[in-house]
């Protein structure tokens, strides 16, 4: 066991994948020499060289679509975009290329490759660099969609995301980049993709969340817990696409009510769907509305009003409480 | 009164010695000093967001701005303060909008490198708004304005595949579009040479974008190179290139420089400014200076408090 943050967590699932299979490969800007903009890159030109750790030209486009004929070939490219603000230029690959080979070729080809991005707000910058587009993402089929909350399951996701078959975008919530240390195993892990966790049991409410939102829900749910004596049942989504519908319903069904905190605007965003499923499901067991947290559906703000913006523990206390009101 | 119509005012009074010197100098200092004292603010924890100053390729933006009129549009990217001070002189509104205040010139919601004024867009995503650039132009043209679009790149931003996409479209439809690439051979930490294939000239006419180029290290040399380019834009109404070879002497945004110490000292030594001081008298030197000084604790003042 060692205590990481989630950059070095991350850095190690890299480390440790180049190292069992040759054909994984680093992409991206500035990713090599100068090891990333956030290092989450460190150390892996020096060990693996400039064949396996390739700095690109400033091309997201020709970065993924590289990378779809890489994978298509044999290698596993693990690509960087250095921000997701920036990876709206590669999305023609994204919707054109990375699932429709399965379903094309009845599985018989796949597209392998995990498109690494920096993502979500709190930092304090500018356009373009505090979005929260997984929706986008997650509404192309066949594309799956995984965000870690926090160190530990950042590395054995993404390891998960390098072995896995087809395409995986892995949003890292740079916020939580270095706010928190955790233990994070000697061995490697791999976790399913699709699999939510219950990171803490409760009888009362459903919480679900993910990405630097968890903490927060965490901290909402342990201000109520000490306020009204109210158990809350938190759920980490970790994986957008696909979504683990099983967990959530399991757990609804037993608390019969439900808050879902998202940091992404909330018009058609995951929560929706969340919502969608549940009312499908699981409708006649709610004893109140299924409550929304989410940010605004405006751009989002410079750093000045981005207080204003976000959700945060505050937002989601609120929500706990009206719906266990209602 | 911007410094367009000091440089024929002065002319006009009929003492003409140096006068022209002087203002470009007066336009390169201040962009100099307000980008010395971004790095400063958010050294001192002041500022927040992003910056890149464009340390050292200040006479690439006052150079093309002399030869553009009102009419004229400019677009920029993420280096673009000295595009805008040269073009609008709008000290205070820039620096608000950095500090993302109300009164900031996009009313803080930009920031450092998303800035909209009346003929003056920038964008941060490399690359994405020349295409913009060729439909303004495009659309002057239909109106008949005379007005041609001038958009700023880097070299790094000659990776991304919409800009040739947009060459072949402004060739293509005969949009007056200049494009001035500001060849300061790094893009954030990757060397030019690292990411680009073939020759940078021969991109631009290969498209057929009779392409000029430029040292740089000689201000007056740029302004020369710069009127000749917009001179070709606006007589033939069909666009051109210019490259500048330029030299980025502060980090990439802040903090963030992977280049050795000797090599920014030879950047160091291609620097435009001091060139262009020691051609001034030293005390009318001076004045200016002290006038940008005054004019630059005036917007500090008034969108805060002197640093
Ligand atoms: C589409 C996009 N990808 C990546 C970035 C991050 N980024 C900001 S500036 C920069 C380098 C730009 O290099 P160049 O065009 O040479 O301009 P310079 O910074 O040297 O002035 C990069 C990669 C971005 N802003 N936009």
């Amino acid at each position: 066991m060692a205590r990481m943050n989630m950059v070095q967590a991350i850095n190690l699932a890299l480390h440790e994948e180049m190292k069992r299979d040759e054909n994984v490969i680093v992409m991206g800007q500035d990713v090599g020499v100068n090891e990333g903009v956030f290092r989450v890159t460190a150390g892996l030109y020096k060990e693996f060289g400039e064949r396996r750790v390739i700095d690109t030209p400033l091309a997201e486009s020709g970065i993924l679509g590289t990378a779809v004929g890489m994978a298509l070939a044999g290698l596993r490219p693990v690509a960087e975009m250095q921000f997701s603000g920036f990876s709206y230029l590669m999305m023609g690959h994204l919707e054109g290329h990375c699932s429709r080979y399965r379903s094309r070729t009845h599985g018989h080809l796949t597209v392998p490759l995990v498109v690494r991005m920096p993502y979500g707000g709190g930092v304090r910058a500018l356009e373009h660099h505090s979005e929260s587009r997984e929706a986008m993402f997650a509404h192309i089929p066949g594309i799956k969609v995984v965000i870690p909350s926090g160190p530990r399951n950042a590395r054995a996701l993404l390891t998960a995301a390098i072995r896995d078959a087809d395409t995986v975008v892995f949003m890292e919530p740079k916020r939580s980049y270095r706010a928190f240390r955790e233990e994070v195993p000697e061995e490697s892990e791999v976790w399913p993709i699709g699999k939510a966790r219950v990171v803490q049991e409760g009888t009362d409410l459903t919480l679900v969340s993910w990405g630097a939102m968890l903490r927060m829900a965490l901290e909402a749910a342990g201000e109520a817990h000490a306020r009204r004596g109210v158990s809350v049942e938190i759920i980490d989504l970790l994986s957008i696409s696909p979504m683990d519908t099983e967990t959530i319903l399991d757990s609804v069904k037993k608390t019969g009510r439900c808050v879902i905190a998202q940091e992404a605007p909330l018009r058609l965003g995951p929560a929706s769907e969340i919502i969608a499923r549940i009312n499908d499901k699981a409708l006649l067991y709610l004893e109140a509305p299924v409550g929304r947290v989410g940010s605004y559906d405006v751009v989002t703000p410079y750093f000045g009003r981005e207080q204003a913006y976000f959700p945060g523990v505050d937002s989601v206390r609120r929500a706990i409480d009206e719906t266990l009101d209602f | 009164m911007d410094w367009r119509e000091r440089v024929a005012a002065e002319g006009s009074r009929g003492d003409r010695t140096g006068h022209f010197e002087r203002e470009f100098y007066r336009g390169i200092y201040l962009i100099r000093r307000l980008e010395e004292t971004l790095l400063e603010l958010f050294a001192a924890g002041r500022l927040s967001g992003t910056t890149h100053t464009c340390l050292g390729q200040e006479a690439n933006a006052v150079a093309v701005a002399f030869h553009l009129t009102d009419a004229d549009v400019v677009v920029s990217n993420h280096r673009c303060h000295g595009h805008y001070l040269a073009r609008t002189g709008d000290l205070e509104g820039l620096l608000a909008e950095i500090r993302g205040l109300e009164r900031g010139l996009c009313s803080g919601k930009g920031g450092s490198q998303h800035l909209c004024a009346p003929n003056f867009y920038t964008n941060g995503i490399q690359g994405g708004i020349v295409p913009l650039a060729t439909g303004m132009a495009l659309a002057e043209k239909q109106r008949g304005s005379g007005a041609i679009v001038t958009v700023f790149i880097g070299d790094g931003t000659l990776g991304q595949g919409v800009v040739y996409e947009s060459f072949n479209i402004a060739a293509l439809w005969a949009a007056p579009l200049l494009v001035v690439v500001e060849a300061n051979g790094w893009a954030q930490s990757t060397p030019t040479p690292r990411a680009m294939a073939g020759s940078m000239r021969q991109r631009l006419e290969a498209f057929g974008l009779p392409c000029g180029m430029v040292e740089g290290t000689d201000a007056l040399e740029i302004h020369r190179a710069a009127g000749a380019a917009v001179g070709q834009v606006r007589e033939t109404g069909r666009p051109a290139g210019l490259i500048i070879r330029t030299q980025r002497l502060g980090p990439h945004s802040k903090g963030d420089d992977s280049r050795s110490p000797e090599e920014l000292e030879t950047l160091r030594e291609r620097d435009p400014l001091p060139r262009l001081a020691a051609s001034l008298d030293p005390e009318q030197r001076r004045a200016i200076e002290a006038e940008c000084e005054r004019r630059l604790a005036a917007a500090l003042t008034a969108t805060e408090g002197p640093l």
